[in-house]
């Protein structure tokens, strides 16, 4: 997997090459910001791109901006955010593109599982942080969560950091039938569509989840 | 009347008397005195210009037809006849004798025109039909006495009484019987009616009570006559007035001035007088002494007088006045019965002074701009206002700003607002008081708002700084581990523990960084209380319920049980602490007690201010409770809306 880097601190950067590195992969580019990213992009035509979400000169949205933009130009691309705190405003708005994640940095401490992470979206697949899922499905006084059980929730939130259902029973530890009968209550139960896969359900629970935060 | 009214009549006897008078002076002049020459000359004037302005505006008006007719009769049989009289005696002109003696009977058409007047004033129509016979007994007296006044009487028949004498008498019944008919044209009137007899009596009694002492005492002193031709002019101007109804509510005003300065002469009258005599007896007659002694003493018992004076002649003689002081009365009553709001006495000032426009400003404090009722600065006054200062005690309260439409008014505000002083005053207080309030509720948001920007600020600083900095050290724990390859499997056990307490750290820095609630409030106050007392270096008494609260208000409870324990054991150094949580009518009580050093109080630990200012932001209060040697008591009340 050829990375790109984009992080303003200096030992981050270093310590998430190496890791990459340590890893197998090959790191084409670090970067302090985002300017030089489409060049680079343009030059390396990397298989994945890592952006820090504030970045200078005004440290607030440069990466997920960046991130847009990288879409719109590449978007064969895999862009991974990193954020240093659950913001589900980025979140919501970028999740759902294909070859997309959003993870919280210290993720990165847990190695494999961060470089799984980040070959799914390599692959082209989505990811979305666990606690970023858990702080868009908690459920509000009337919200349609509330009629989820605590199963039924639980699914929800990992079919919203984009885990097949496959990897759902494996993550559960359940039969992989049990969880497509509680997939479709779920569905069912939020009113969403059945029938999509992947990044494409992703999309489906968070354009949900976004009403329902909206509404309360 | 049937006939069309002549528009122009009343405007050509106006101009034959101004002639007439004109004539008449330089004819009389020089030849009787000279201020009785120009005065009666001026009350023709007076008469036929009255006449003439109420005729402009009530063309029929009898009133007006009567006084112009007075004017001109008196012009032209009294001032023009006396004048070509005199002269004539003196420049040997022929027909003097015909003119002194229409001159002298001049009198007697200008009596029945006076009592035509008495009867008709101020409508123009009689009392009653009946009252007519009044009329043709004056014009009958005056047609007996006429032959009589032109020369001895011609007609007189011995044993009989002369036709001058029965006239005479006839024209004293005429005027008595008006006298009676206005007296009781004046009690039964109201309304407009009687304020224009108000006026009517008014000039009437200054006439009168002027013209009896002239008649009595006449060359006694040069100032009398001259009394008698300004009351005389006066009366037609003020019936003129009085019809036209100019300014017609002053008539209180002006009959209790009138009153005010008649009494407050008879009094420094005697004052003067009773000077003069007693210091006259020690210091001997027409010494300087009782001259000087007298003036001052008048004029200290006038500024001493002059007040009490005026508000016991105002009580009498200003029935809207008074009307005004018991309204402003009984809303003070209702103000201590607490059936009223101070505010409202701006709308007791309006009705009672008669101006719904009437303001209430307040001056809260020395050079400020001025509020209204609302606390609102209020807008420049409007030019064609006036305004009236508020004092009470010495202190300025505000100003009644109104606009004014009679002298009446402005003379009863003073003692309207004096009277309603307290309730201005209270009003004024509760004003400054809701202004203080609002300026108090701006600044606890403010500081409010600074202490959510100052989070903010901590919060970036731990992100960008502590916590990325933790993750590098994990990265580099991670990579230490990466380089030990699968060796030694103790080692990279402990690297793994190693990272588990960094991430543990990340996760405790983001708590903290993002605000949020300490995570184990979600189990409720009590078990995060308890928790927080577990980690405590000394021993902790928690007495807490499962009682669930509003997050914001549990929130500040942990933080002031937080700092309480803090200070407890960084800084009075204690051994024991006791937390408290209860509910107590509707707010969340939090108390931390410790036995150390005490002496701690909220101006000094800006800890304990920065906690003071965090309950107060959410409508609480918190009380230090602490004496040096005794320990210190934190309580926090937080009203819970729930």
């Amino acid at each position: 997997m050829r990375v790109v880097i984009v992080e303003d601190q200096v030992l981050l950067r270093a310590g998430l090459a190496r890791l990459f590195v340590d890893g197998g992969h090959e790191v084409v580019a670090t970067l302090g910001d985002a300017t030089t990213l489409a060049d680079v992009v343009e030059t390396h035509g990397p298989d994945l791109v890592i952006l820090d979400i504030r970045m200078p000169p005004t440290y607030t949205d440069e990466g997920s901006r960046a991130a847009r933009d990288l879409k719109s130009w590449y978007p064969g691309t895999g862009v991974l955010l990193l954020s240093q705190h659950i913001e589900t405003a980025h979140a919501v708005d970028l999740v759902g593109q294909p070859a997309f994640g959003y993870l919280l940095k210290d993720r990165v401490l847990e190695v494999e599982e961060f470089l799984e992470t980040a070959a799914r979206v390599a692959g082209g697949g989505s990811a979305l942080d666990p606690k970023v899922v858990a702080a868009l499905v908690a459920p509000a006084v009337g919200s349609p969560l509330e009629r989820l059980s605590e199963r039924e929730r639980r699914v929800l939130e990992l079919m919203a950091e984009g885990l097949t259902n496959a990897a759902i029973a494996q993550r559960l530890d359940l039969s992989l039938r049990t969880v497509e009968a509680h997939v479709r209550h779920v569905l069912l139960k939020l009113d969403i569509p059945e029938g999509e896969k992947g990044h494409r359900r992703v999309l489906a629970v968070l354009t949900h989840l976004r009403a329902v935060h909206e509404w309360s | 009347m049937g006939l069309p009214t002549p528009r122009l009549l009343p405007g050509f006897l106006l101009a034959v008397t101004v002639v007439a008078e004109l004539a008449a002076v330089p004819l009389s002049w020089g030849l009787e005195p000279a201020y009785d020459t120009l005065l009666f000359a001026v009350f023709s004037c007076a008469l036929a210009g009255t006449g003439a302005l109420i005729l402009t505006r009530h063309p029929r008006h009898a009133i007006g037809w009567l006084l112009s007719g007075l004017g001109v009769a008196n012009a032209l049989t009294g001032d023009l006849a006396q004048g070509w009289g005199l002269r004539a005696a003196v420049e040997g002109w022929p027909g003097g004798t015909v003119a002194e003696l229409i001159a002298g009977a001049s009198w007697l058409p200008q009596a029945a025109l006076f009592i035509l007047i008495l009867l008709l004033f101020p409508t123009g129509h009689l009392p009653g039909r009946r009252w007519s016979l009044v009329a043709w007994l004056s014009v009958l007296g005056v047609v007996l006495c006429g032959p009589g006044a032109l020369e001895a009487d011609p007609y007189a028949v011995d044993g009989l009484p002369t036709p001058f004498g029965v006239g005479i008498t006839l024209i004293a019944v005429a005027m008595l019987a008006a006298l009676v008919a206005a007296l009781r044209r004046f009690r039964s009137s109201t309304g407009v009616l009687r304020q224009q007899m108000k006026w009517f009596a008014l000039s009437s009694s200054f006439l009168v009570l002027t013209l009896i002492p002239t008649a009595m005492l006449w060359g006694a002193s040069p100032l009398l006559p001259v009394l008698s031709a300004v009351a005389l002019t006066l009366w037609p101007v003020v019936i003129g007035a009085a019809i036209l109804r100019y300014r017609l509510y002053d008539v209180d005003l002006v009959i209790s001035r009138t009153f005010t300065y008649l009494t407050l002469t008879i009094l420094l009258g005697l004052v003067y007088a009773g000077t003069v005599v007693v210091i006259g007896t020690f210091a001997g007659q027409g010494s300087p002494w009782a001259t000087a002694g007298a003036t001052l003493l008048a004029a200290a018992a006038f500024k001493l007088l002059h007040r009490r004076v005026q508000e016991r002649v105002d009580d009498r003689f200003l029935p809207a006045r008074q009307d005004a002081l018991r309204s402003v009365a009984a809303f003070l009553e209702r103000l201590r019965a607490d059936q009223a709001e101070p505010e409202q006495v701006e709308d007791v000032l309006r009705s009672s002074l008669d101006d719904p426009g009437l303001e209430l400003w307040f001056v809260l404090q020395g050079d400020d701009p001025p509020v209204d009722a609302r606390g609102r600065p209020a807008t420049a006054r409007p030019h064609d206002t006036e305004s009236f200062a508020v004092e009470r005690g010495g202190v300025t309260l505000g100003q009644v700003v109104w606009r004014p439409r009679t002298g009446q008014q402005r003379a009863m505000l003073p003692s309207v607002v004096a009277a309603a002083g307290m309730a201005i005053d209270m009003a004024r207080l509760r004003v400054e008081l809701r202004h203080r309030l609002e300026d108090v509720e701006a600044s606890r948001a403010r500081i409010a708002t600074v202490a959510d920007e100052e989070r903010r600020r901590i919060e970036r600083d731990l992100h960008d700084g502590a916590q990325q900095r933790l993750v590098s050290i994990g990265l580099t724990l991670r990579h230490a581990q990466h380089q030990l390859g699968s060796d030694d499997l103790g080692a990279r056990q402990t690297l793994d523990g190693a990272v588990a307490e960094v991430a543990a750290a990340i996760d405790e820095l983001r708590e903290l960084a993002h605000g949020l609630r300490p995570a184990l409030l979600q189990a409720g106050l009590g078990a995060a209380l308890r928790d927080l007392a577990s980690r405590a270096p000394v021993p902790v008494d928690v007495a807490a319920t499962g009682d669930r609260y509003p997050p914001d208000v549990e929130a500040a409870a942990y933080f002031v049980a937080c700092e309480g324990l803090t200070n407890a054991v960084k800084h009075a150094g204690a051994e024991h602490i006791q937390l408290q949580v209860a509910r107590h009518d509707g707010s969340l009580v939090v108390s931390v007690a410790d036995d150390g050093v005490g002496g701690a109080a909220v101006g000094r630990g800006s800890g304990l201010t920065g906690l003071s200012d965090r309950v107060a932001a959410r409508g609480g209060n918190l009380s230090v409770d602490s004496v040096l040697g005794r320990g210190t008591r934190l309580t926090a009340e937080l009203p819970c809306v729930s």
